[in-house]
């Protein structure tokens, strides 16, 4: 027989540790799936996690990609510290993308240093409004934000889709779905020549910053932690729990704005369909790795960002489809679910005779 | 046939605790024993070895010289050992009879013959067929009682069971007990009330830090006896308060307190009217279950219900939310220490900037102060003797009593002029009892008032200067403490009526 219990007492450090644990056990997770595909897997494991970043240009993609899972992730990490179940900021990204892309498509044929940050603010809006829909109706009405985020997610794809083929389409752009180019004023200043990554790496460092900031030294990010902890404990303490909801969405729904925002006026320059590699959602596995500190959100973002380096890398050196990328995300979520579970319980398997078995 | 129930060096030890210690005793049938100690005593373990929920690192069970292997419940009740729990484990929704069917072995036919000459036989008035969760706490408990009498028991083990009773179902329970006793049914009764014990049981044994610390008759011990055996130490005894409630200024007033609830766990409040004087103690009794928990919501403001109206200090507050009625010098103290007065996951410093208001600088400009808090709480950890000084250690490791010190620390540091109160001393051992009932005296000595809202009468009786008692969301006239006696809480707390 089985029996599981729960541990009284869990080491803080061996808490921090376990995303390395989850980590390492995706890496000979991955080795035996290579090798069960018939790879060399120390080989295949190489061009995954070490070719991608083995060179500047490598490194400089790795940060590409970890800028907006690091930004949504922060946000997120303050749904999440307070028991909201925000899981719909990849709609949040792209709605935060379409205005922020609305306004650079007003400013198309203009220069000036004002541009960027309006349409770096107005992405920010649109995220934090998108994010405010399941919000209200959580507070006012009682919805569940977990089903009313993630069906949002649907309704903001499609409408940038419509706009792209659409109202937004370039006029000279032969019915491709995609708009017109942004002009130089509304793009992020790149930090190197020959490289693609940009200033908005400082957004998202800035959003760690402020957010520990937030988190560990304001009232709010002690409300925060008390209603992540015992939503009665919050209510006697007569904080305003409706308020503290709307503003946790607010901000995780103006970080993905602002990652959403990054992505277009970054390495794309322009909207088209495909903004997202569905960085929205593979930020809620970047928040839990990173335990929802934000520190340690940096670091998971990296990591995650690798498995999409590497899994172009894969394609390319291996002819294996890039989507080996969601597998080891998947992975990675999953021994790091595995391992919390046996830092939390343990199982204690209890040695029985046959005649007690019986009964 | 005579039962000899024989416990022979049981030790458990859980990390860092010895909850049993070589624990021996000898039971026979034809007597009512009681099993008495402090929470954390031991009690539970020993009972819960003897049931089969868990098994002993050492030492054996036997009974009638037969060595017991229990390693599960169902061993126990193999081996003819009954357990009524603290808790019940009855499924609300369904009825009394399917209840019982559950783990019946006979058919439905012979069963329903079987429980009706219980019923019969103990003067048990239960209807078979309605859901248990129209059942008062005192027929649950029947309920509980006549699933081990089905499966005649030797051993009939009661786990605190009074808990939840009113005097006169406790009177019942007793009757009953005395009559499964003189059948010859081993009765094994685990208290912490030390009344009981002289009025029930024959013989007493004391367990205290998990060890046996003596056995004795009951006729030779006093209240007084048992207690100090039971605490391991002399009691400071506290004197029952003077009444000093004269011609004294209503600080607080309620008036139409309504509260209407669909919800079957909730209990709907019907026209509630009082009011509380300075320096005084208005005791509010009840069995629970009856509307305290929304009542004391409503009061510290975690519920706003219209039409409402609630004056404070001459102000009108009901409609504020808790942090707001801070402000006015009130304070709470919940009756659920762990998931709601404090967080236990949260350090001593940050369970104490909960009770946060805009005069205890805390928060400044949305900022923590964090020096201030620790400041703040360090006092509170020494004005209150709790027996830590460091601020940053987790709740989670303070026991009961001491997380109790704090939470009331934290709420009467800011000298309240009101504090309400919900069960403040439920689970605690007698040493944080007295601790808390000296300081709740010694609030209302220095002209503060207190709403103490109990399931404990004797507490009630000690520290109240009025009473009333709540029943299925009603409250009864307010009495003075002087012309209340338990029994007449009882009745009231039972739904009877006095005069």
């Amino acid at each position: 027989m089985i029996k599981i219990e729960k541990r009284n007492d869990v080491p803080m450090a061996l808490y921090f540790f376990t995303p390395f644990i989850a980590i390492i056990l995706t890496i000979l997770g991955g080795g035996i799936i290579f090798y069960i595909l018939g790879f060399n897997p120390i080989e295949a494991l190489k061009f995954y996690f070490i070719t991608p970043i083995s060179n500047l240009y490598g490194l400089s993609e790795l940060l590409l990609k970890a800028t907006p899972l690091c930004l949504i992730a922060i946000g997120l990490s303050f749904c999440f510290k307070s028991n909201n179940w925000n899981i719909g900021a990849e709609g949040q990204l792209t709605f935060g993308a379409i205005v922020g892309g609305g306004v650079a498509l007003l400013f198309y044929n203009q220069e000036g240093f004002y541009i960027l940050p309006l349409v770096i603010l107005a992405g920010a809006i649109g995220g934090m409004f998108f994010a405010l829909i399941p919000a209200i109706l959580k507070t006012y009405f009682n919805t569940n934000e977990i089903l009313v985020s993630l069906m949002l997610v649907y309704v903001s794809k499609l409408l940038l889709d419509y706009l792209v083929v659409g109202p937004w389409s370039n006029p000279e752009g032969f019915n491709f779905p995609e708009t017109r180019q942004f002009s130089d004023s509304s793009r992020m200043p790149l930090l190197f020549e020959g490289l693609r990554i940009h200033a908005g790496i400082f957004l998202a460092l800035g959003a760690v910053m402020l957010s520990w900031f937030i988190l560990y030294k304001t009232y709010l990010g002690f409300q925060i932690k008390v209603s992540g902890l015992s939503l009665k404990t919050a209510k006697y303490a007569g904080f305003k729990g409706k308020t503290m909801i709307l503003v946790v969405f607010m901000i995780s729904g103006a970080c993905a704005g602002l990652a959403g925002v990054g992505e277009i006026t970054g390495p794309i320059g322009q909207l088209h369909r495909m903004i997202s590699p569905d960085y929205g959602f593979t930020a809620i596995i970047v928040a839990f790795l990173g335990r929802l500190n934000p520190f340690g959100i940096i670091f998971a973002s990296l990591v995650v960002a690798l498995t999409y380096l590497g899994a172009e890398t894969a394609q390319i050196f291996l002819q294996i489809p890039k989507y080996t990328g969601q597998v080891f995300q998947g992975m990675i979520l999953f021994f790091l679910l595995a391992s919390d579970y046996l830092l939390f319980f343990k199982v204690k398997i209890l040695n029985l005779k046959k005649n007690e078995l019986r009964h | 046939m005579a039962t000899d129930l024989r416990i022979s060096n049981i030790s458990k030890i859980y990390p860092g605790c010895v909850a049993n210690d070589n624990v021996s005793l000898q039971f026979k049938s034809g007597k009512i024993y009681a099993l008495l100690g402090e929470n954390g005593a031991g009690k539970s373990t020993l009972v819960k070895i003897l049931s089969g929920v868990i098994s002993p690192d050492n030492g054996e069970v036997f009974l009638n010289e037969k060595n017991l292997k229990l390693s599960s419940p169902l061993d126990a009740k193999k081996n003819k050992i009954g357990m009524v729990f603290q808790h019940f484990n009855l499924f609300e929704t369904l009825s009394v009879f399917e209840n019982l069917s559950i783990d019946a072995t006979e058919d439905n036919k012979s069963l329903r013959v079987r429980i009706n000459e219980i019923l019969k036989k103990y003067n048990f008035s239960i209807d078979l067929d309605i859901p248990v969760l129209n059942l008062s706490a005192g027929q649950k408990q029947k309920v509980e009682i006549i699933r081990c009498l089905l499966r005649s028991p030797k051993v009939l083990i009661m786990d605190e069971p009074t808990s939840v009773l009113t005097e006169q179902e406790t009177e019942e329970l007793f009757i009953s007990l005395k009559k499964f006793c003189d059948e010859g049914i081993l009765i094994i009764y685990i208290t912490h009330k030390l009344k009981e014990v002289l009025s029930l049981c024959d013989e007493v044994a004391v367990m205290r830090k998990g060890k046996v610390v003596s056995v004795s008759q009951t006729q030779n011990e006093k209240v007084e006896t048992l207690a100090n055996k039971m605490v391991g130490q002399k009691l400071a005894k506290i004197k029952k308060k003077i009444n000093i409630s004269k011609n004294k200024d209503e600080i607080f007033k309620v008036k139409h307190l309504n509260f209407y609830s669909d919800d079957p766990f909730e209990t709907s409040l019907v026209n509630l009217n009082f009011s509380v004087k300075k320096g005084e103690c208005l005791g509010i009794a009840g069995i629970s279950g009856n509307g305290q928990n929304e009542l004391f919501q409503i009061l510290s403001g975690e519920i706003i219900t219209p039409d409402t109206s609630i004056i404070f200090r001459n102000k009108e507050i009901a409609k504020l939310n808790p942090k707001q009625r801070r402000e006015y010098l009130m304070a709470f103290s919940p009756e659920d220490r762990i998931s709601q007065a404090a967080v236990p996951e949260l350090k001593i410093y940050e369970n104490v900037a909960l009770n946060n208001f805009k005069s205890s600088n805390f928060f400044e400009k949305g900022l923590v102060n964090e020096r201030k808090i620790k400041e703040h709480s360090k006092k509170i950890l020494s004005d209150f003797s709790v027996n830590t000084d460091n601020v940053e250690l987790k709740s989670q490791f303070l026991s009961g009593g001491n997380l109790q010190k704090l939470i009331l620390g934290r709420e009467l540091i800011t000298a309240p002029e009101l504090l309400i109160c919900y069960n403040p001393t439920w689970g605690l051992d007698v040493g944080a009892i007295n601790y808390i009932h000296e300081t709740l005296i010694k609030i209302n000595d220095q002209e503060k008032s207190t709403i103490l809202i109990s399931t404990d009468t004797e507490e009630l009786l000690k520290l109240s200067d009025r009473i009333a008692v709540i029943y299925k969301g009603k409250l009864s006239k307010i009495m003075p403490s002087e012309e209340v006696t338990p029994e007449k809480l009882g009745v009231l707390m039972g739904g009877g009526s006095i005069d």
